[in-house]
């Protein structure tokens, strides 16, 4: 479990589950979506398999993960990501501003 | 089937075989309790039925975890995993709404109330799964 707790206090993570929680899909569209290196998610997508919370399924080049989170983790994520965790105290009101500007 | 498929498999029969002992102890144990008048029949009977809540939802949170292998199906929008999330979601919920009716609410009302929820979980699942798989026919899949 601690595993899992790991796994979800970086918000790097949480947008990659967030994303896997519409559909399956590839190591470049995650990468689409999240702006960071390649060899940065590739640590992250790390992560996430030990905790299990995603699968994987190489075909030729293409890798591609779906969520394999339980229902309690999946309520986890939820409210590691209303509550924020891991993000910085500035980032914190950042993206409290911006849930605030979207509703 | 791959070493990976079969570790998944005994890690599954290893679960069900863990809660099927503790029904049986447990049903042991309160029929003992019941026996002996630590526990009033009504008592005995609402701690059985909590715990068969507590197992269904056990099973419930587990359920997008078990069938995740289905994913690897080919069905566009991620309708499978939808279905399994939605499914897990609602039999976590019955569950644990189960149990909480059997602790707290009176006996007449739980023993109908109960039934309910976990028949509307039922017929959540069962609906949701077959419109997700009509969609996912290969014809459909294909016109998509």
């Amino acid at each position: 479990m601690s595993l899992v707790f790991k796994a979800l206090a970086d918000p790097t993570r949480r947008r990659v589950l967030q994303l896997l929680k519409e559909r399956p899909m590839t190591a470049g569209e995650i990468a689409e979506h999240v702006d960071i290196a390649k060899p940065t998610l590739s640590a992250h997508f790390a992560i996430l398999r030990e905790a299990g919370l995603v699968g994987s399924e190489k075909s030729g080049k293409t890798v591609t993960y779906w969520l394999n989170a339980s229902v309690l983790e999946e309520a986890l994520l939820a409210f590691a990501d209303t509550v924020g965790v891991g993000l910085k105290p500035g980032r914190q009101r950042v993206a409290a501003a911006k849930k605030e500007a979207a509703s | 089937m791959t070493g990976r498929n079969l570790s998944h498999a005994a890690r599954e029969i290893a679960f069900g075989l863990g809660v099927a002992a503790l029904v049986l102890v447990a049903a042991a144990a309160l029929r003992y309790a019941e026996a002996a008048e630590i526990l009033g029949g009504d008592g005995a009977r609402r701690a059985m039925q909590i715990l068969v809540g507590l197992v269904l939802a056990a099973y419930g949170d587990r359920m997008p975890k078990a069938y995740a292998s289905a994913l690897q199906r080919p069905c566009r929008g991620g309708r499978i995993q939808s279905v399994i999330r939605v499914g897990g979601w609602s039999m976590t919920l019955a569950g644990l709404g189960y149990a909480a009716l059997w602790a707290l609410a009176p006996l007449a009302f739980a023993d109908v109330a109960s039934m309910a929820l976990v028949g509307s979980a039922c017929a959540v699942l069962i609906g949701y799964g077959g419109w997700a798989l009509a969609i996912c026919r290969p014809s459909a899949d294909q016109s998509l």
